[in-house]
């Protein structure tokens, strides 16, 4: 008797669920808070890395382009190099391993890495 | 020349181990001094002390000049050093998995025959 009472209530309160494929129907606010597939464009990631390099105090802003090379094109020594890609991590919240980060030597490598990194934000 | 061949080789080795080492001295030269307006200038007098033994060209005198450098480097480590979350050691590692592939979510909620 219950359970014809709640089989009752349950076909009055039942919504209609479309078979149809359900990517069409999902609402985009459902996963608003989500940030599992956010990911950076590539323009703000040049733009931010850019901005990092043109406020090192040694560098020279006019000369950064995305394809500069720290140590040849902007006369910058390997422990400046150590401390641009420090301040990139801390920029995106990355955390790069010591080997990897011995290999960033220019922007685009820079620009490469970082866009291409699944948890850069 | 194998001569020149493993001196450069070994040139080589010595800078990859002060550029780490300076990386890693930096990091926890910024776990110790939290606030920006400590960190630059003890940042500052870190680079000094690179900068000072930059023109040293002996090879052995270098080897144990870094090997100082990474005695005390390890002498100086903070205990609970700043890891970002989602890294190894951070606050958010493996907090919360993505599922095994083959699990889902059977939407028929009312619509159940028991």
């Amino acid at each position: 008797m219950a359970s014809a009472l709640r089989a009752a209530i349950l076909g009055h309160i039942r919504v209609p669920v479309v078979a149809n494929g359900s990517k069409l129907l999902t609402p985009l606010w459902i996963r608003s808070m989500s940030s599992h597939d956010d990911h950076l464009e590539k323009t703000q990631v040049i733009d931010r890395i850019l901005d990092i390099v043109k406020s090192f105090p040694k560098v020279d802003p006019s000369k950064v382009t995305p394809e500069v090379h720290f140590q040849k094109d902007l006369g910058l020594d390997s422990l400046d190099n150590v401390e641009i890609i420090m301040a990139i991590e801390e920029e995106f919240k990355l955390e790069i391993p010591d080997k990897e980060a011995d290999k960033i030597d220019s922007c685009a490598l820079a620009i490469e890495y970082v866009y291409n990194h699944p948890m850069a934000s | 020349m194998s001569g020149a061949a493993s001196y450069l080789a070994r040139r080589a080795v010595q800078k990859e181990r002060v550029r780490i080492l300076y990386r890693r001295a930096l990091k926890d030269t910024l776990n110790w001094a939290v606030h920006r307006h400590l960190f630059y200038p003890d940042a500052d007098a870190l680079r000094e002390r690179f900068d000072a033994n930059k023109n040293v060209e002996d090879i052995e005198t270098i080897d144990r000049m870094i090997a100082d450098g990474e005695a005390q480097y390890n002498k100086w480590r903070h205990p609970d050093p700043y890891i970002v979350p989602w890294a190894p050691g951070g606050s958010k590692f493996t907090r919360n998995p993505t599922p095994p592939s083959g699990i889902e979510i059977v939407y028929d909620y009312g619509r159940e025959d028991h």
